[in-house]
């Protein structure tokens, strides 16, 4: 490893982990999106369910996650890499429930529940909120790995100094 | 290397109140400059000046022998410690000591050495991911100075740093500032009214009254030889006694205790030969007065400071010209106490000039 490495490494200590941090601030508003635009259309009451329930709990509790994870990697813990992945993929899955049920679903007046313009649109904000929060992860472990990898070399480093300081 | 020339500087604001009169002063490269002078003097509107943050009316600034008296303040290569710290509080120490640089766009690998480098000097490394509020008012101040380090300036200015510190603090801080100059070798210009603080930290000192310059020289000089009575009056703890005398053959006599005579010696009856009959001013600082046959003085109060007792009275008898005399260790005298003083030193002004009479 050069200086430029060594120093850039060093930095991780004193300053936050802003790019995990700022993508998965990124996909909670990517899901923002997602969430005030779905239920646009509301074509014969298509949304009015018990669906409707759920969604708006999991939004919630989705967005305090990943806010929650998003404090928890800008200091870079490396257990909130698993959390992130995990929304991650279950903003894939939801491509499969909602939007996919509704763009499939004929209304009384032979309409789509979804059209696929906003199908599109939704879809392509779930998968770029996924991939926001799976980077997040990426860059958060690697961060992490190398950070922990470089506290530990300063430690030895301090170590041997004290030791050596010792002997002499 | 970073000499600074101020050149018959004025500052008139914009009511015609004129704050500094002809200022005139040349800081060596190196030198820790230290402007001294009670609130008002004009020593911050001076260092502002300098700064940049106030125009200057009249007289003409140089550094490094270029004239920057119009050039704007984030052009002349000065930074500033103030009073207040004047700290980031949402940022952490490490952000707060780097952010001059981040918005000179460096590349960050440098500015983290400099950060380094200047938390190493300051013993702030241990500190650097805390935020502002987590620190005492001394490590605060110090993360204001590394502010001003990381950005290797030609000159560093002071205004009254030590101020918001605590007595003990204080005295702490201010070695860490006189460390810091040594190491540094740095350009140093320091505001402050605090005399000691001026006489311990400064190369020279500046002292200065009602916008005049009343004396630049070593600490030493104006101790021990202040130009003028304000000099005399400002520099030394507790200030100097100062009695009207008048000058007849080879003694003082007081003017409101004729009955106390103060014996000159030959050089002093020499240096006052053109004031036989007149009235000059007698100065008398209170650590050159002992107990001996001599100066009659009722004691009126006495404080003991361990090493030495501040013993205050009236000479020549009760309702005499006030005196304070500073005595070698702990001494127990009381209110209405006779004792006798004898004078080690004394300074001698004209009273019409205030002058120093040499």
């Amino acid at each position: 490893m050069n200086e430029e490495q060594m120093i850039r490494r060093d930095r991780m200590r004193f300053k936050n982990n802003k790019l995990s941090a700022n993508l998965t601030l990124l996909a909670i508003l990517l899901d923002v999106l997602y969430f005030v635009n779905i239920y646009q259309n509301d074509a014969d009451h298509y949304y009015h369910t018990w669906m409707i329930g759920v969604s708006i709990v999991y939004n919630l509790i989705f967005m305090l996650a990943a806010f929650l994870a998003e404090e928890g990697v800008k200091s870079y813990h490396k257990a909130y890499t698993y959390p992130l992945i995990l929304l991650g993929a279950i903003q894939i899955a939801r491509i499969f429930i909602l939007p996919m049920d509704a763009h499939s679903t004929t209304l009384d007046s032979g309409a789509l529940a979804m059209g696929d313009g906003q199908f599109t649109y939704l879809v392509v904000l779930l998968i770029a909120s996924a991939v926001c929060l799976v980077a997040a992860a990426v860059v958060n472990f690697i961060k992490c790995t190398a950070l922990q990898a470089h506290m530990k070399m300063l430690e030895e480093r301090s170590a041997a100094g004290a030791l050596s300081q010792k002997s002499a | 290397m970073a000499e600074l020339s101020l050149q018959h500087i004025d500052k008139i604001y914009d009511n015609n109140v004129q704050a500094v009169f002809d200022f005139n002063l040349d800081v060596k490269d190196g030198e820790l400059i230290v402007l001294v002078g009670p609130s008002g003097c004009g020593k911050s509107t001076t260092l502002r000046m300098v700064a940049g943050l106030e125009d200057i009316s009249k007289g003409h600034l140089f550094l490094d022998g270029k004239d920057i008296t119009q050039t704007p303040a984030k052009d002349r290569d000065m930074a500033m410690v103030f009073q207040n710290y004047a700290l980031y509080g949402h940022m952490t120490i490490y952000e707060n000591m780097a952010f001059s640089l981040t918005l000179r766009k460096e590349n960050p690998n440098v500015i983290h050495k400099k950060v380094l480098a200047a938390a190493e000097i300051l013993g702030l490394t241990s500190q650097l991911n805390k935020k502002p509020n987590q620190l005492s008012g001394g490590q605060r101040q110090r993360v204001a100075m590394g502010r001003s380090i990381v950005r290797s300036p030609k000159v560093f200015l002071f205004d009254e740093p030590l101020s918001n510190l605590d007595a003990k603090l204080r005295g702490a801080t201010r070695r860490e500032i006189l460390l810091l100059h040594k190491r540094l070798k740095a350009t140093m210009l320091y505001v402050t009214h605090d005399q000691t603080e001026a006489l311990t930290l400064a190369d020279r000192i500046v002292c200065m009254s009602m916008g005049y310059v009343q004396q630049v020289g070593t600490p030493l000089e104006l101790y021990d030889a202040p130009a003028n009575i304000f000099v005399a009056s400002f520099i030394g703890l507790p200030p100097m006694n100062l009695f009207d005398a008048k000058v007849a053959g080879d003694e003082l006599i007081l003017e409101d205790a004729q009955s106390v005579h103060v014996a000159l010696t030959p050089e002093e009856k020499q240096t006052l030969a053109a004031y036989q009959g007149k009235t000059i001013v007698l100065g008398i600082r209170p650590e050159n007065i002992e107990e001996g046959p001599g100066i009659p003085m009722t004691v009126s109060n006495n404080e003991n400071l361990g090493m030495n007792t501040l013993v205050y009275g009236n000479i020549g008898g009760p309702g005499g010209p006030k005196v304070c005399a500073k005595l070698k260790g702990w001494v127990g005298h009381t209110f209405g106490d006779q004792v006798q003083l004898t004078i080690k030193r004394k300074h001698l002004f004209d009273k019409e000039t205030t002058n120093a009479i040499r």
